[in-house]
């Protein structure tokens, strides 16, 4: 027996949906809060999954299946309405590059800023500011530049350095790789590879197969908020596909 | 599995993010920090013009006003700036596992920071103006304190309702000039009728502001009333404030 390192059972996630207009909200008022000026959108469904430590699983499906919401219960962002959801390590979200970039500060500050907010301290800051400087291959020259004279590659680069950092236990990546030239590509693939080596679990979304197929070994795909299908990567892949043509 | 476990890493964040405000506030600005100044310089021009004539028996009038002035600015731009602080940053929000209440707790922080700065010239202008400074001028401190309780806990409030209906942000800000003319700043409470004192009493800011200007302008130390009053205005509202926030931060990220 494998150990878990993500297990949802009977997962539901949902969101607050603003119900517009003025009349809401003066029933609101008029019945004291009794009929909310919200309702509830269920994006998962009783999901039910299972991960095990050391494992790289792909996430397929959809747009608006879910994928992205998951995926912010596993980081902690969401918070389930039903079920439970068991989350066993330190985990690294990359949910989209480049958040918590300040565009107008330079690099350097920013490796500062994001590190601060992926919850380093000044310490552990202290130690792998180097580690990051140099994972990004970007020189001195453009760590003091403003970040928003980057190009999407070279800000693709510092988030990636930043957040692989941590050393995670669990490394989301949600379609964040796309961008960032050949070079840094193959490195990213390299320092995933590494991860993976180390013993870390990844979580990958991506709808290019040939990525998911390279980086994952199970996969899951999930529709209307529920996973669909359990198996192994190309089966999901080909799964997927067939969903697709039929449609 | 949440990575701000210690509070000495929460206020790691805490500071990162408030002198990255401020930082950021004055950068590509020629004249930077000086326009932080000019907004109660102005004000203050125009009431010495305007009211020094109106009010004759308010004894050193620019020195009464400033000494009003600075404060309501201070917890003007707080309120504005806190209320905005997790919308603004819905989009750290959404993919990183933070105490979203670091935000509002560090733009209160970049606020008070300003204050501290604009204090300094502020201060050599109050000795222009008359200021004497005894030992109750200390008090200035803790009463500064109250009110920066006071103010984050009314922003807490206002910034959670924020998220879920922006028309807080829109209400506040055409609020507030009729708060600032509604509170003793420009004038003195005298001025009052005295059937009416009592609607002006029920304003928090007659509280905060008669305590700092007892100690800034008329050189005493406050009644005891007016101590434990304040003193219960800084601190209730914050808890309040703390308890709502936590009871509304669980629906923020549906909103971004």
């Amino acid at each position: 027996m494998q150990n878990i390192a993500i297990q949802a059972k009977n997962l539901s996630v949902s969101f607050l949906i603003q119900k517009h207009g003025i009349n809401n909200f003066k029933d609101f008022v008029i019945t004291m809060g009794v009929k909310s000026p919200f309702e509830k959108k269920n994006v998962l469904k009783n999901l039910d999954l299972t991960i095990y430590k050391g494992e790289s699983f792909g996430i397929m499906g959809r747009n608006g299946c879910g994928k992205s919401t998951f995926l912010r219960a596993i980081a902690g962002i969401m918070t389930p309405d039903e079920g439970t959801l068991t989350v066993n390590g330190r985990v690294a979200p990359l949910m989209a590059l480049g958040v918590g970039l300040e565009p107008e500060l330079s690099g350097y500050e920013n490796i500062k800023l994001v590190a601060t907010l992926m919850g380093f301290s000044k310490k552990e800051l202290k130690n792998s500011i180097q580690t990051i400087i140099d994972f990004s291959e970007l020189n001195e020259y453009e760590m003091e530049m403003q970040v928003k004279r980057y190009s999407s590659g070279m800000m693709a680069r510092l988030a990636f350095s930043i957040a692989v950092a941590t050393d995670p236990e669990i490394l989301i990546i949600d379609e964040a790789l796309a961008v960032g030239d050949m070079g840094f590509r193959q490195k990213c693939a390299n320092r995933i590879e590494e991860i993976k080596k180390a013993g870390c679990t990844i979580i990958y979304v991506s709808h290019h197969f040939d990525e998911i197929k390279n980086i994952c070994t199970r996969a899951a795909y999930i529709e209307n908020g529920k996973v669909e299908k359990i198996g192994a990567v190309n089966e999901i892949c080909d799964y997927y596909e067939k969903k697709l043509s039929n449609k | 599995m949440t990575k701000f476990d210690s509070t000495y890493k929460f206020l790691g964040l805490v500071n990162t993010l408030a002198l990255k405000t401020i930082k950021l506030r004055y950068k590509n600005s020629i004249f930077g920090f000086l326009w932080s100044m000019m907004n109660p310089i102005i004000y203050l021009t125009i009431f010495s013009v305007v009211f020094s004539k109106a009010f004759p028996n308010i004894d050193r009038y620019p020195l009464f006003a400033l000494t009003g002035l600075v404060f309501w600015i201070f917890f003007s731009t707080s309120t504005i700036q806190i209320i905005e602080s997790i919308i603004n940053n819905s989009g750290i929000l959404k993919s990183i596992n933070v105490p979203v209440i670091a935000f509002p707790i560090a733009a209160q922080q970049a606020s008070l920071i300003n204050l501290g700065l604009t204090l300094i010239p502020f201060t050599a202008l109050m000795f222009i103006f008359g200021l004497k400074i005894g030992p109750e001028t200390l008090l200035f401190i803790p009463i500064l304190l109250l009110f920066t309780a006071f103010t984050l806990g009314i922003s807490l409030i206002l910034s959670s309702l924020n998220v879920y209906f922006r028309d807080m942000q829109l209400a506040w800000t055409s609020f507030m000039p009729a708060i600032f003319y509604s509170s003793p700043i420009a004038y003195t409470s005298d001025l009052i009728p005295e059937k009416l004192i009592w609607i002006i009493k029920l304003n928090p800011l007659y509280h905060f502001i008669g305590a700092l200007r007892d100690v800034l302008y008329y050189n005493r130390i406050p009644s005891l009333t007016s101590v434990l009053l304040i003193t219960l205005l800084g601190i209730v509202p914050l808890l309040i404030g703390f308890y709502i926030f936590n009871k509304l931060k669980k629906g923020f990220v549906s909103q971004f």
